[in-house]
């Protein structure tokens, strides 16, 4: 039996979170409102990691568990796997993926492109819009934030969207749990 | 027969315990539970070189006892699932190939238990609907295992 999801649904789903939190339950506090929509993704990552980690062999090490994330688990999500991984060899993970699909329906500020001297009121402008837009990052950062958490790997995870719409998704390992099991 | 199950999450702690017999004491299944937890551990930290592949779900035969055998499974996420029956007379080959088919069964239930967003993670699993499942479950394996 195959269920399906209305992507229309889910995509104002989480818009309807962003608005609800920013301006309706944390008005005015931008900080408390990332972090319970970071916790209700982290809720989500832990769920879905339980069902897409069904079927496969257990992982070896974090680069596995990683791998599984950009190719399978970004699959199931989005229809797609990640564009591109770049890693430090030290913890340091970087996914990018070129059109990511919850954002693809977000309008550019032209002033965003614009380079140079732009005056005060327009950057406050680019500046509030990139913060908008950032507001719904949160939610896939804590999904992937959950899923490593269950698969036994503490790690934080942040958003970096300075070319729309792709976007990249930094995740710092901090503890991991393959060095004893 | 089969006689307890358990789930077990990643610190030890007990999420779902259930006895399929009113006879046995339910102390002493639980206690036989405990033990193959450290049988676990020592299989996922020492792979034998023989074994097929270490990073297999399915864990086999824990350790028999003189009245029950043990089965184990270990998920992506650290769950464990641990079987005790009294099937004593079943040759090793059918056995692993039903208990393997009872697990994936039953690895899908607890998934969609755990998927209810209601379900705290680390607290026992009380859904209802979880409990009829296995109960299910544990039925169309006693049928067929009967046979």
């Amino acid at each position: 039996m195959v269920r399906e999801v209305s992507e229309s649904c889910v995509e104002s789903l989480l818009s309807e979170i962003v608005l609800s939190y920013c301006s309706g339950f944390y008005a005015n506090k931008p900080e408390l409102a990332a972090r319970r929509i970071e916790a209700i993704g982290f809720q989500v990552g832990h769920q879905l990691s339980e069902r897409y980690t069904m079927d496969r062999p257990r992982f070896t090490d974090n680069l596995e568990a990683i791998k599984f994330i950009c190719k399978d688990f970004w699959s199931e999500l989005f229809k797609k796997q990640i564009d591109n991984l770049k890693t430090n060899h030290r913890g340091t993970f970087v996914l990018q993926d070129n059109r990511f699909r919850w954002l693809a329906h977000m309008s550019i500020d032209p002033l965003v492109q614009a380079s140079g001297n732009i005056q005060d009121p327009s950057a406050m402008a680019e500046n509030k819009s990139a913060q908008a837009t950032g507001m719904h990052l949160y939610f896939p950062c804590g999904i992937i934030r959950g899923t490593l958490s269950n698969l036994g790997i503490e790690c934080a995870v942040s958003a970096d969207i300075s070319n729309l719409p792709a976007c990249e998704l930094i995740t710092l390992i901090t503890y991991n749990s393959f060095s004893y099991i | 027969m089969i006689v307890c199950l358990a789930v077990v999450g990643h610190e030890n702690n007990p999420l779902y315990i259930q006895s399929f017999t009113e006879s046995d004491d339910a102390l002493k299944l639980h206690h036989i539970v405990h033990c193959s937890l450290d049988v676990i551990d020592e299989r996922v930290n020492n792979p034998k070189k023989s074994s097929p592949t270490i990073n297999e779900a399915f864990l086999g035969l824990l350790y028999p006892t003189e009245n029950y055998k043990v089965y184990g499974y270990l998920t992506n996420t650290k769950v464990k699932f641990i079987l005790v029956t009294t099937d004593l007379d079943i040759r090793d080959a059918d056995v692993r190939n039903v208990s393997l088919l009872f697990f994936r069964k039953f690895h899908a239930a607890y998934v969609d238990a755990v998927s209810n967003p209601f379900h705290i993670p680390g607290k026992k699993i009380t859904s209802k609907t979880f409990r009829e499942r296995v109960s299910s479950i544990v039925k169309s394996f006693g049928l067929s295992s009967a046979s």
